[in-house]
């Protein structure tokens, strides 16, 4: 089972794209707001080493941005 | 399997295209990289669109992209183009994952895209404080000082957007007088978060991991300041990518492409450009839209007197 994180923000465009992606694959997700989470703010800003959205955690490996070819690549969506 | 049609770009331009083709009965083709253009990142409500006084951008969009997708004659792709070629009497499609599509006419409707400052630390801080979408990474920058650079439309909608979250907002603008409209100047001037610097020539962007200051140069009183800022948001206009086409259409000075306003055909026979790409004075919506549905039904009279559909 893919364990699946995603820090957004409310009305960021490439956030809805990515999550209306997984839906479409029945891909299980937990969607973090990062502008009411100050300390999940923190975590994406440790992980990704960077301070834009989305920012998607794929069992450990961190992307930043809509990548469609790497994220499906990490959870075998052809 | 050649198209009758194959529309590039996923704005309200090339969507309208999209649902008249469809209604047309024209084997159609949408290429875009993703939904909504420029609209789908406005931080504040469209109000110019009839039917709705005042709707987000997103919400527009949806509506638009709903509609399209009620159109069973027309496949949507995701993917950017890289090449528009024309071989005898087929035009000839490139997407950047090295595939090739072929149409009997195609309407570019690809708009503009954000114009970059070019300065030290910009691209260095991209992602780190440096951004080109409010909406996006606004939120992030609670309690914080910002700068938004450019004293345009684009500058002030931002900078409104931005006062729900940063502590305080530093607009930043080269010439002495700013450049929006009435309405956005009134709502800045009410808000006691933003500040406006005219005269400003922004300099450098500095920082360690990420932003920490902002240096320019004051034009009036020739004198270098420093802003400490920790987000720089760049909206200094747009300009169109219109390299894919370069070999089939006429550009102007801003690289827009030159149509005949009549029918936006350009100067290659079954090739259209319609919206904020082409050399249209007024960059509206609903012009988009408009021209969209026009750039259609003529690409329709043109498939037929040319008996090619």
């Amino acid at each position: 089972m893919n364990k699946v994180k995603i820090y957004s923000t409310p009305y960021c465009p490439y956030c809805v794209t990515l999550k209306n992606f997984l839906k479409q694959h029945n891909i299980e997700f937990e969607d973090i707001d990062v502008s009411e989470n100050e300390s999940a703010l923190q975590e994406m800003v440790e992980k990704s080493k960077q301070m834009g959205v989305p920012v998607i955690d794929i069992n450990g490996e961190i992307i930043v941005g809509f990548d469609k070819e790497r994220i499906s690549k990490l959870l075998n969506i052809n | 399997m050649i198209y009758d049609l194959i529309i590039i770009g996923g704005g309200p331009g090339g969507i309208t295209s999209g649902i008249y083709a469809g209604r047309q009965g024209l084997k159609t083709l949408l290429i875009t990289k993703d939904f909504g253009g420029q609209i789908a990142k406005k931080g504040i409500n469209i109000e110019n669109w009839p039917g709705n006084k005042s709707i987000s951008g997103q919400q527009l969009i949806k509506n638009f992209v709903d509609h399209l997708k009620e159109q069973k004659e027309v496949e949507i792709k995701f993917s950017s183009v890289v090449k528009v070629e024309k071989d005898n009497k087929n035009f000839i499609v490139l997407t950047s994952d090295n595939k090739k599509f072929k149409s009997l006419s195609v309407i570019i409707a690809i708009g503009t895209e954000l114009k970059h400052l070019n300065i030290l630390g910009e691209e260095k801080f991209k992602g780190r404080g440096v951004s080109y979408c409010s909406i996006c990474d606004g939120p992030l920058f609670k309690n914080k000082n910002v700068a938004v650079i450019g004293g345009g439309n684009s500058g002030f909608e931002t900078s409104l957007f931005l006062s729900k979250y940063a502590k305080k907002i530093y607009i930043l603008e080269y010439f002495s007088n700013v450049n929006a409209d009435k309405k956005n100047q009134e709502l800045v001037k009410k808000n006691k978060k933003i500040k406006i610097i005219t005269n400003a020539k922004v300099k450098e962007i500095k920082g360690n991991n990420f932003v920490e200051e902002l240096v320019y140069d004051d034009l009036k009183d020739k004198k270098t300041k420093r802003l400490k800022i920790e987000g720089v948001f760049i909206q200094i206009g747009c300009e169109p990518k219109t390299s894919i086409v370069e070999s089939l259409v006429d550009l102007n000075e801003k690289k827009e492409i030159e149509v005949n306003h009549f029918n936006l055909q350009t100067k290659t026979p079954g090739l259209f450009a319609i919206g904020d790409v082409n050399s249209g004075k007024y960059k509206q919506i609903v012009i988009a839209a408009g021209e969209g549905a026009k750039a259609t039904l003529f690409a329709c009279q043109y498939l037929k007197e040319n008996k090619l559909s």
